[in-house]
Formats: structure tokens, C-alpha cells, sequence
């Protein structure tokens, strides 16, 4: 008996051995991972080489002809989506179905001005408190019930308005008081202060959710969220395979034109580089390229059509206001000119952006002043001496010093999209004028509770994305210092007054004004360090017509205007 | 009857003590995976206002202390409740139940195929020892030991869907068709991906047991004894020589349980590892803390089995 049992246990032990080295030998090879991923790019480019040489892509979307009805179209999302826009779980895998399936008052126009959807028209009272909706007549559910101002009353007052809820990008509506219903076909949305840009956040994820469905439960009811919703939208859901696809099928009652495409389907695919070999075999008709890297590889193929779009983003470096060395608007100005932004643009977007100075995108055509690209060129010598101006002398070794301390801080790095290698160029450059930055890099949820919840950061590089209109109060007013958005935690009376002012002033000739004198202020006094604006970089399949040159998002308003050539 | 008496106590015995592994993996999951930083993504989300957040913590009760949600937790499970997701707000047990189901069956093709291809490879190279067959089966193994299921999987769907079109390159099934060879094309190449993470092994662990066999002292009296070559190796050799390949395989199931992560994720397949890897990452604490559950619990009871199984293989051995 016992010696049974030792032979077991000597058994168990030498497979406890050796399962230890392959264990090993796993570490090792997770450590070069990087190395691999660049082989398996490499693999990508030979096998694409051999399949895909052929007649170059890039006018395959002029290519004409009148539209035609039929097709399947598939598009990759990353994980199961959450079919309800205010859902808190609604992340950026629901972005797109959501904007298919979800109409809202307004939509984003084809110049991003905010364009009628499910709202016919509207207009707004003379001290900017009161906007009235005249909602579109004979809009029904995919279920058939009439879609009423009532619907739009529910969606604002029971579940934007309903603090424990605790609603998707609720904040956006902090002006907002109530909605009333005037009549079935107006609501009216009453303000405590002036929102000027109310018509275009209504056209950013800002979809309306039925009454008669939801009144029971609105963001958690599971057979809607990741079921089949009840929508307004070109098509609704045909049904939800968890992990696998959501099918889409024309809506009967949608009340716009009838959509050419059969059937719309958002295929669960979480890994890029299998989207990017999907969209190679022909699997995929249209995918967002987050990983620019990967460009030359898909303009290879003769079936795909690479797209670069104008994006409402900007990516910043917050230097945290509590920390007296970056008060002083001199040493902003030095490490923004001592950063080689078009290296950084043409490293990680692969030359697919262009340089920030303010918060205003270019993509915002009607606001943006590009009179300030060319304000901080990269100038490590006047950085130097700017930085000089403000008391920091080169120490011994090379490292700036003031009142005895060298010019050293924590960059705190978050594990997503292009921030990690943006970090390690940022820390080069600085360390050519004598700034030493560490950094600091961790997964991506814990960097959001140290730098965004806690605020327990020195210097940090992220972006914003914002609804199309220049108005950016929550990210820049000293009321979300600390705790809102304001991540610098940046408190200028000035900029808040122009922020306020731009707020109250809905004439768009008026607005334009302000949001110019807000530029200027932005790029004199940065706020934010200001670094670049990307584009989107769109994979089209060569058959894919009539796809708008917006941003991906905004392009889902049009889907029904997309078509499938025949082969 | 005392076998059997016998098979009833070990049963018992093991059971009890595997269901005291499976609570400890609970505890430490729920509290690891609660002091990791960051919390539920609908929380950690950069454009959530400090308002949202807090309201988010007190709805989904994480304003009480850990100890306290664990033993809410604990007095669901006995009930048969793994509790809510976070994320989905779909219950746990169902959430899993989907996607098990997919999971072993990827992971049972792949532990087959390893089984199939890697017991007759391993014999192989004992009978051929350090001749250049034996080498290179060797090398091949190294290879297969070294090469990352992610990099292997996307070599594969650019080899057999892209530029050969003959195998789909991800997903469980076609949109439009759901028949059974549809389902078995899909299978093909994440199976040839994850077996890779074991088939090295079943390899080296048959050649050097049946290595060892080969020269144990019963198998040269067999021979003595006038034996043919075919029945020594056949009624002496690989019945001994399994024994403890069958053991490395048990141990293997958690291997290749953690194989599946990647390789689903990689494979767009809708498996139990893609639904650990979005819980981990949305810090999805009640499931993230179902799926460690339900996985030690398959590792637990793979060792039960192999155990009994070896009993019946190795009259030595003795339940106790």
C-alpha cells in the first residue's frame, strides 16, 4: 500500500517537474512576444504579398454605378455588445450596432453639423432655457407601435435624469432639467442653463429607447440589451448569438428609405490581427483599423480599400496642475516644443494625423482655426531656453535643476492603443532638454483609478473623443477640476468665461467667434499639452459603395445608404 | 467487495477534499481578484462622471466590504446561484453554460488529437532511439513547445483561409450555415492551434517511459522467455508504458484549459477561456470568480479519474 502510493507521488512529481520547465520555457517565449508579433507580421506581409498583388485598391471606391439591393455585409466588434446605448456597459464594441439600431433626435450631418433624425426640426427660446423638438410624424417601433414624444420624455427623464441609474455619458446632459411632452409629436427640453450645443450632443450616442418596453426596467432589461431590442433604426436585430455574431435584418417600419443591404452582421471577432486576416479572405466587408501598423500590409490587397477619416479626438499629455512646476506656462510651452510631434504622428499613425494646439478637431470644419498648427514647431533649443527663462539650470549631469531638485516625474502609462510607444518617445525627447520622465505602465482599468478616479498622477498621456460641436466645457471649466473631466485639473477664470460664453450663444456666426477666441486662448495658455489629432484609418471592401467620409460612428447614420456591387 | 468498499471510501475521501480546493480557489479568486486594481469597467470608464461612479458602486453593492460580498456569494452557490454578471447583468451559471460547452469541446478535440498523433510519435522515437528520425521528431516538438499559440493561430488562418480558402478563418460557425461539417471546418484550426500546447508533451512523455520500460528487467525476462518482439512490446511494453503518460495527460487538462484563453480569443470562438479573459479584463468579479470555480472543479475531477483509471491500469497501485 505504501509503496503504491510512493510510486504515484514520485510519478506526480517528476510531471511536476517537468511541466515546470515547459512552464519555463512559456515565460521565456511570452517575454519575446514582441519579437513574435513582429514575425507574425512578417508572415502577414509574405502571404499577403503572394495573394494579394494585383491592381492597386485605393480607386475601387469611386468605381460607379447605381445602387443595387441585396448582400450581406459583416463588420467585426471585439466583444459582445450591449444593445441599449445608456446602458453603463454599452463600451466601445456597442458604439457601432447601437448607432445602427438607435436613432436619436438628430444625427451627425454629412459636415457634422447636427442634422434631423427621429426630430423633424427644432428651435430654441430666446434666453437659451427652452428647446422645443418637432418630432417626425409616422415613426413606428420595429414592433409596430407608434414612437411618441412620450418615448423621448422617457428615455431623458427616467433614465439620463435618473441619478441611480447611472446612465452612459449621462454627464453630457448635466445642463439638462426635464423634457415635457407638448404634444405626441413635440417635446421640449428644459435647460438650468444655456447648452447651445444641445442638438449635437443629442446626435452622439444618444439614442431613443421605447416606453412601452422599457418602462420597467430601462438598462438592465436582458432580453432587450442582449436579446432583441425594440428600435427606430434601418434595420433591427435578427438575432443575438452571445460570442459568435448580432444578425441584422431590415426594419419594415423604419420610416426612411428602405436600406439596399439584406443583411447587416456584427461578427464577435476579438483578436486585430485575426480581423485584419478576415478582412484579407473576404470575411470582413468594413473594419476600423486601430492598428495603423498594419496599413501597408492591407493596401497590398487588391479587395480592400483603405480609408482615412476625420475624427472628432486629440490626444494630450495632462500635467497635473497640483504639482507647482507645471503652473508656470513657460515650462508647457518648453515641453511642447521640445516633443517631436510629427515623429510621434509618423511612428504610431503612420503619418495618418495632424498636430494639435487646441481641443478644436479639424473634423469640426466650421470651428476649427488652423491658424495655430504652426504655433510650437519642435524646437528642443527654444525649450531649452524657455525652460531656462523659468529658473531651471543644467545640473552636472545634464538634468535640469531648480532650487536644488532635478526636473524629474512619473509619467503613469495605461496599456492602450498607441500610448505605450507614444510614452517612450515623449521620455526621449524630454530627456534631450534635461527633463527626466519615469514611467510607469499598467493595465488599462487600473490606470483609470489611478490617474481619472484618484488623480493620483503626475503627468499622463490619453485622449478625448467628443461629440462634434466645439463645445468642451466639461474637459476644460475649473468646476471639473479634481473630479470631472478637467484632467490637468487646469483653473483659468478667463477660459472659463469664454467656455460659458460659448455655451449661451447658438447663432452659429456668433459661436464661430467665440470658439476662435477660445483657440487662441487654449493655444497660448495650454491647458492641456495639446499633441495631435488622429485620423481614422476605415477598411473598406473594394464591392462596399456609397460608405459617407466620415468617421466610422458617424458613418452607421448611413448605413442605409451603403451598397453591395455585384461580383 | 473490499475493491469496492474500497473505490467508495477514495471516492469520499477525494470528493471531499477536492471540494475543499474548489472553495479555497473561490476565496482566493473573489479576493485577489477584488484587491486588483481598477474596478468593474462600467466604473473604470474615462467618461464616467465621479456621480455615475459612485452610484455604479452603490448599485452593484461594492460599497460593502469584500468579506461580507463573499459570503453573500457563498450562500448563493449552495443554492446553486454563481451569481450576476457586471457586465451583462445575466446570470453567472447561464453565462457559463453557454460557453462551456464549446470549450470542452475544443479542448477535447485538441487533447484527442494530441492523444493520436503524440502516444504513437513518442513510441516512435523510443523504438527508433537517437537515430535521425528520432531527432527530428524531437526538434519538431521543441519547435511546437516554443511557438506561441497566438503567432501559430494567425500563421494558420493566413495559410488555410486567406491564401488557401480552404478552412474558415474564425467563429463557431457560418452565418448562414449552422450544418455539422460547417462546425467541423471550424474546428479544425483552432484544434491544430491549442494541441500544440500539449502534444509536445504527450510526446516526450511517452518516448522517455517507454524508454524506461524498454530496459526494465520484466521486459528482458519476456523476451528471455522466447516472446515475440511485437507480443513483448504489446502485452509488457505499452501497457506499463502508458500508465504514467496517462497521469501527464490529467495534468495537462489544466493546461489546456488555460490554452484555450489565447487560442479563442485569437480564433473568434465562443468559448469559456474568450468569457474569462473579458471578465478579468472588465474586472467582471462574479464571474471571473464562476469561471476559476467551474474550471477547478474540472481539474479536480480530472484527477479523481485519472486516480481510478490507474487503479484498473496498475495493479500496484493501491487507493489510499
Amino acid at each position: 500500500m505504501a509503496r503504491g502510493s510512493a510510486t504515484l507521488a514520485s510519478i506526480q512529481r517528476d510531471h511536476e517537474r517537468s511541466l515546470g520547465g515547459v512552464r519555463q520555457m512559456s515565460i521565456a517565449v511570452h517575454l519575446s512576444s514582441r519579437g513574435i508579433a513582429a514575425l507574425a507580421l512578417a508572415a502577414l506581409v509574405l502571404t499577403t504579398a503572394c495573394s494579394g498583388a494585383g491592381t492597386p485598391a485605393a480607386s475601387a471606391s469611386q468605381a460607379a454605378g447605381s445602387p443595387v439591393s441585396g448582400g450581406t455585409l459583416t463588420i467585426p466588434i471585439v466583444a459582445d455588445p450591449t444593445l441599449n446605448p445608456w446602458s453603463p456597459n454599452a463600451f466601445v464594441e456597442s458604439i457601432f450596432p447601437n448607432r445602427v439600431l438607435f436613432d436619436g433626435l438628430t444625427k451627425p450631418g454629412k459636415d457634422l453639423a447636427p442634422a434631423p433624425d427621429l426630430a423633424a426640426s427644432w428651435e430654441t427660446s430666446a434666453d437659451g432655457l427652452a428647446w422645443t423638438f418637432k418630432l417626425r410624424s409616422g415613426v413606428k417601433w420595429s414592433d409596430g407601435q407608434p414612437f411618441t414624444a412620450a418615448d423621448v420624455a422617457f428615455t431623458f427623464n427616467d433614465v439620463v435624469l435618473k441619478k441611480e441609474l447611472a446612465a452612459n455619458h449621462a454627464g453630457d446632459y448635466a445642463a439638462l432639467k426635464s423634457v415635457t411632452v407638448v404634444d405626441p409629436l413635440t417635446a421640449r427640453f428644459d435647460l438650468s442653463r444655456p447648452f447651445a450645443a444641445l442638438p449635437s450632443y443629442l446626435a452622439y450616442n444618444s439614442g431613443l429607447l421605447p416606453k412601452h418596453v422599457l418602462s420597467a426596467d430601462p438598462l438592465k432589461t436582458v432580453s432587450f440589451n442582449k436579446g432583441v431590442p425594440v428600435s427606430t433604426g434601418p434595420y433591427k436585430v435578427e438575432k443575438y448569438n452571445a460570442g459568435q455574431n448580432v444578425t441584422l435584418v431590415r426594419n419594415e417600419n423604419y420610416f426612411g428609405p428602405k436600406p439596399y443591404l439584406d443583411k447587416v452582421v456584427f461578427s464577435v471577432v476579438p483578436d486585430p490581427n485575426t480581423q485584419i486576416a478576415q478582412a484579407l479572405a473576404g470575411d470582413i466587408g468594413l473594419m476600423l483599423l486601430d492598428d495603423k501598423a498594419a496599413i501597408a500590409r492591407v493596401k497590398s490587397a487588391s479587395n480592400l480599400v483603405v480609408a482615412p477619416r476625420p475624427l472628432v479626438q486629440y490626444y494630450w499629455l495632462a500635467l497635473n496642475q497640483t504639482d507647482t512646476r507645471f503652473t508656470d506656462v513657460r515650462v508647457r510651452q518648453a515641453f511642447v516644443q521640445a516633443i517631436d510631434r510629427q515623429a510621434i504622428i509618423k511612428a504610431v499613425e503612420q503619418g495618418y494625423g495632424s498636430i494639435a494646439n487646441t481641443a478644436i478637431s479639424p473634423a469640426l470644419k466650421a470651428y476649427y482655426d488652423p491658424s495655430h498648427a504652426s504655433k510650437y514647431p519642435y524646437d528642443p533649443a527654444k525649450a531649452k531656453s524657455l525652460l531656462a527663462a523659468a529658473g531651471w539650470t543644467a545640473g552636472p549631469d545634464g538634468v535640469l535643476v531648480k532650487d536644488g531638485k532635478p526636473f524629474r516625474f512619473t509619467m503613469d502609462v495605461g496599456q492602450k492603443g498607441p500610448l505605450e510607444p507614444v510614452n517612450a518617445l515623449i521620455q526621449q525627447d524630454l530627456k534631450k532638454v534635461g527633463v527626466v520622465a519615469d514611467l510607469n505602465t499598467m493595465e488599462w482599468n487600473s490606470y483609470i483609478q489611478k490617474v481619472v478616479v484618484r488623480r493620483e498622477y503626475t503627468a499622463s498621456v490619453n485622449w478625448w473623443i467628443y461629440p462634434s460641436d466645439p463645445d468642451v466645457f466639461p474637459y476644460y471649466h475649473s468646476s471639473a477640476a479634481g473630479k470631472g473631466f478637467n484632467i490637468p485639473g487646469f483653473k483659468d477664470a478667463k477660459l472659463d468665461e469664454i467656455l460659458v460664453r460659448g455655451q449661451a450663444t447658438s447663432d452659429l456666426e456668433k459661436r464661430k467667434a467665440v470658439y476662435k477666441e477660445l483657440q487662441t486662448y487654449m493655444a497660448d495658455n495650454l491647458p492641456y499639452l495639446f499633441l495631435w489629432y488622429p485620423e481614422e484609418i476605415d477598411v473598406i471592401s473594394s464591392s462596399l459603395q456609397g460608405v459617407p467620409a466620415l468617421g466610422l460612428r458617424d458613418s452607421m447614420h448611413y448605413i442605409g445608404e451603403w451598397w453591395l456591387a455585384k461580383k | 467487495m473490499v475493491v469496492g468498499e474500497e473505490v467508495g471510501k477514495f471516492l469520499a475521501l477525494r470528493l471531499a477534499s477536492g471540494a475543499l480546493v474548489v472553495l479555497f480557489t473561490s476565496a482566493l479568486t473573489f479576493f485577489f481578484v477584488n484587491l486588483a486594481p481598477g474596478g468593474p469597467s462600467s466604473i473604470m470608464n474615462m467618461t464616467a462622471t465621479p456621480e455615475q461612479r459612485e452610484a455604479l458602486v452603490r448599485a452593484m453593492g461594492l460599497d460593502r466590504p469584500v468579506a461580507e460580498r463573499y459570503v453573500t456569494w457563498l450562500g448563493g452557490v449552495v443554492r446553486g446561484d454563481l451569481g450576476t454578471s457586471l457586465t451583462s447583468d445575466q446570470p453567472v451559471a447561464a453565462l457559463i453554460g453557454e460557453r462551456l460547452p464549446n470549450t470542452l469541446t475544443l479542448a477535447g478535440a485538441a487533447l484527442g488529437l494530441s492523444c493520436l498523433v503524440g502516444i504513437p510519435m513518442g513510441i516512435l522515437q523510443a523504438l527508433r532511439r537517437n537515430t535521425w528520425l528520432d531527432h527530428l521528431l524531437s526538434l519538431l516538438s521543441a519547435i511546437g513547445l516554443a511557438v506561441p499559440v497566438f503567432w501559430l493561430g494567425i500563421v494558420l488562418i493566413l495559410v488555410f483561409a486567406v491564401s488557401l480558402h480552404v478552412l474558415p478563418s474564425a467563429g463557431l460557425t457560418s452565418v448562414s450555415d449552422g450544418s455539422l461539417g460547417d462546425r467541423l471546418a471550424h474546428l479544425v484550426l483552432p484544434t491544430l492551434a491549442l494541441a500544440t500546447t500539449i502534444l509536445p508533451t504527450v510526446v516526450r512523455f511517452m518516448r522517455s517511459s517507454l524508454l524506461e520500460v524498454l530496459g526494465a528487467e520484466y521486459m528482458r525476462t519476456a523476451q528471455a522467455k522466447g516472446l515475440a518482439a511485437r507480443v513483448v512490446l504489446g502485452r509488457h511494453g505499452l501497457p506499463n508504458a502508458l500508465i504514467p503518460v496517462l497521469s501527464a495527460v490529467g495534468a495537462l487538462v489544466p493546461r489546456l484549459l488555460g490554452g484555450t484563453v489565447v487560442t479563442e480569443a485569437v480564433f473568434g470562438w465562443p468559448g469559456m477561456g474568450r468569457l474569462a479573459l473579458d471578465a478579468a479584463n472588465g474586472r467582471d468579479y462574479p464571474l471571473v470568480t464562476g469561471i476559476a470555480v467551474v474550471v477547478a472543479a474540472i481539474a479536480v475531477a480530472t484527477t479523481v479519474v485519472v486516480d481510478l483509471a490507474y487503479t484498473r491500469l496498475d495493479p500496484r497501485v493501491r487507493l489510499s
